[in-house]
């Protein structure tokens, strides 16, 4: 799977690595129980700080995507079913983008759309 | 006879170092990035000719000096293998000055252009490469220590054997023509050196290995085939390198301990020049194998899109010095194989430790 990232851009680095994993295994790209590569060989690859990667890899754990075991690094996790935790999570962070959504004019069709958009994307 | 060894070196340096912008990373010029989009520029083109031009009238210029050289003086060998090491500097001390030259034009060229002021900056990490990346495992080295550990053993087992005089040197014909004491440590001295030079060319492997594996967003499938042949057939490169030193060293100390066991035999020749000649032909397998593996491809950038912009950490475009990077070891920018991240005190550990040893242990 290939990640790209942009160094110039206002997203911090580590937003963008920690996104672009989590598109990758929606999109099937990484699958439950595939291991991650070793914080130090992605900074390698990428050219950057190893700060950078690690702290990708802990948002992920955080948010429960991906496991960190000692010795075997960094593996998707197989999530059943979402908690009650992370619903409210993510209902917090849908809450100001759909509120954006609605103010500059969006109808619910218009809505719906964007969210089965980025479903379809996905599932290619 | 003799001198033609050195001629045939002064010439294999002026081809390669002729040669070098073409064998270089395909969005390199003269240690300068250039966006995919404008590698074929026309200006880009005749600073390489020039370069090229340029390198080999003056490296052959040298050359001719240096025959007359030997045609007017009729030098020992002695003299001659210290001339030559001169005239060999002297061709690299030329297309470093004219590599500095073009660097400058080229970056200056670059800013006038304003390439990079339209097209954003991707940079690009490929997740399965590292299962795809496949180098020799690093217990291989452990055969050439093995063989060393094994004569040091013989030599203490024969120390009687040995001769008062212990030779250090070995003249261009395979003689010995320096000599120091006789005791344990001088015994063994030169399986030392090589035991410490073989731990180093482990470390190397190691470096190597761990680096990373830098891809281009604009050229995917060209910068992951050279980034893989540069590591496979550099890190074997170095294997058969320790192999045919471990060779050499240890016919060496064989002819140390048993002295009449290879007198007048062609042998003592064969070898010494036989290592020098396959190392060299290794390097042309290696600079043509890796400078040709990105050239093939034509690609079309669609998107405004460039890699990473790293010229800042490129000091003269020749020395990376990036503190972010982990990487112990990067892909050279002029040149085919590595240079060393400056920023990583690892690297030195790896080069330069061995080497201030040997150094120690040979002049104190």
């Amino acid at each position: 799977m290939i990640i790209r990232i942009e160094p110039e851009s206002e997203i911090p680095i580590y937003i963008q690595l920690t996104n672009q994993i989590i598109i990758g295994i929606a999109k099937g790209d990484l699958q439950p129980g595939d291991s991650l590569p070793s914080v130090r060989s992605f900074a390698a690859d990428l050219g950057v700080n190893m700060h950078t990667v690690n702290k990708s890899y802990h948002e992920l754990e955080k948010r429960g995507i991906i496991e960190i075991i000692p010795k075997s690094g960094a593996v998707i996790r197989k999530t059943l079913h979402i908690d009650r935790d992370t619903y409210n999570r993510l209902f917090e962070m849908f809450q100001p983008l759909i509120a954006e959504a609605l103010v500059l004019g969006m109808t619910k069709e218009e809505l719906v759309d964007l969210v089965e958009g980025i479903m379809k994307k996905m599932s290619t | 006879m003799v001198f033609m060894i050195p001629l045939f070196i002064l010439l294999f340096l002026t081809v390669i170092q002729a040669a070098l912008p073409y064998f270089v990373k395909r969005t390199i010029t003269f240690g300068v990035t250039i966006p995919e989009q404008y590698i074929h520029d026309e200006r880009l083109s005749a600073y390489k000719r020039k370069y090229t031009v340029l390198a080999s009238i003056s490296s052959l210029l040298l050359i001719l000096i240096f025959c007359f050289w030997i045609l007017w003086r009729s030098p020992a060998e002695d003299v001659l293998i210290f001339i030559s090491t001169v005239f060999e500097f002297g061709i690299i001390f030329i297309s470093l000055a004219l590599y500095f030259y073009f660097h400058g034009k080229t970056k200056a060229y670059k800013t006038e252009m304003q390439w990079t002021e339209q097209l954003k900056q991707v940079g690009v990490v490929d997740l399965s490469a590292r299962s795809e990346d496949s180098l020799p495992p690093w217990y291989i080295y452990l055969f050439p220590m093995i063989i060393t550990l094994g004569l040091m053993g013989y030599t203490i087992f024969q120390f009687n054997l040995l001769p008062d005089e212990i030779p250090t040197h070995w003249g261009p014909t395979g003689e010995p023509d320096a000599f120091t004491e006789k005791s344990p440590f001088s015994a063994i001295q030169l399986l030392l050196f090589l035991l410490l030079l073989q731990l180093m060319f482990l470390g190397i492997q190691f470096g190597m290995k761990s680096s990373g594996i830098k891809l281009s967003a604009t050229n995917l499938a060209a910068s992951k085939n050279r980034q893989f042949i540069l590591r496979r057939l550099s890190s074997w490169f170095s294997f058969f390198t320790v192999l045919l030193i471990t060779m050499l060293f240890s016919f060496f100390q064989i002819t140390i301990i048993h002295p009449g066991l290879f007198s007048n035999s062609i042998l003592t020749i064969i070898i010494p020049f036989g290592t020098m000649i396959l190392i060299l032909a290794g390097t042309v397998i290696l600079v043509l194998k890796v400078g040709r593996s990105d050239k093939s491809s034509q690609v079309l950038v669609e998107d405004p899109i460039m890699d990473v912009d790293e010229d800042r950490y490129w000091k003269g475009g020749l020395f990376y010095f990036n503190k972010n990077d982990p990487s112990i070891f990067v892909e050279k920018r002029f040149g085919v194989g590595w240079t060393i991240n400056l920023a990583n005190p690892i690297g030195y550990f790896i080069l330069f430790v061995p080497l201030v040893i040997i150094l120690i242990l040979a002049f104190v």
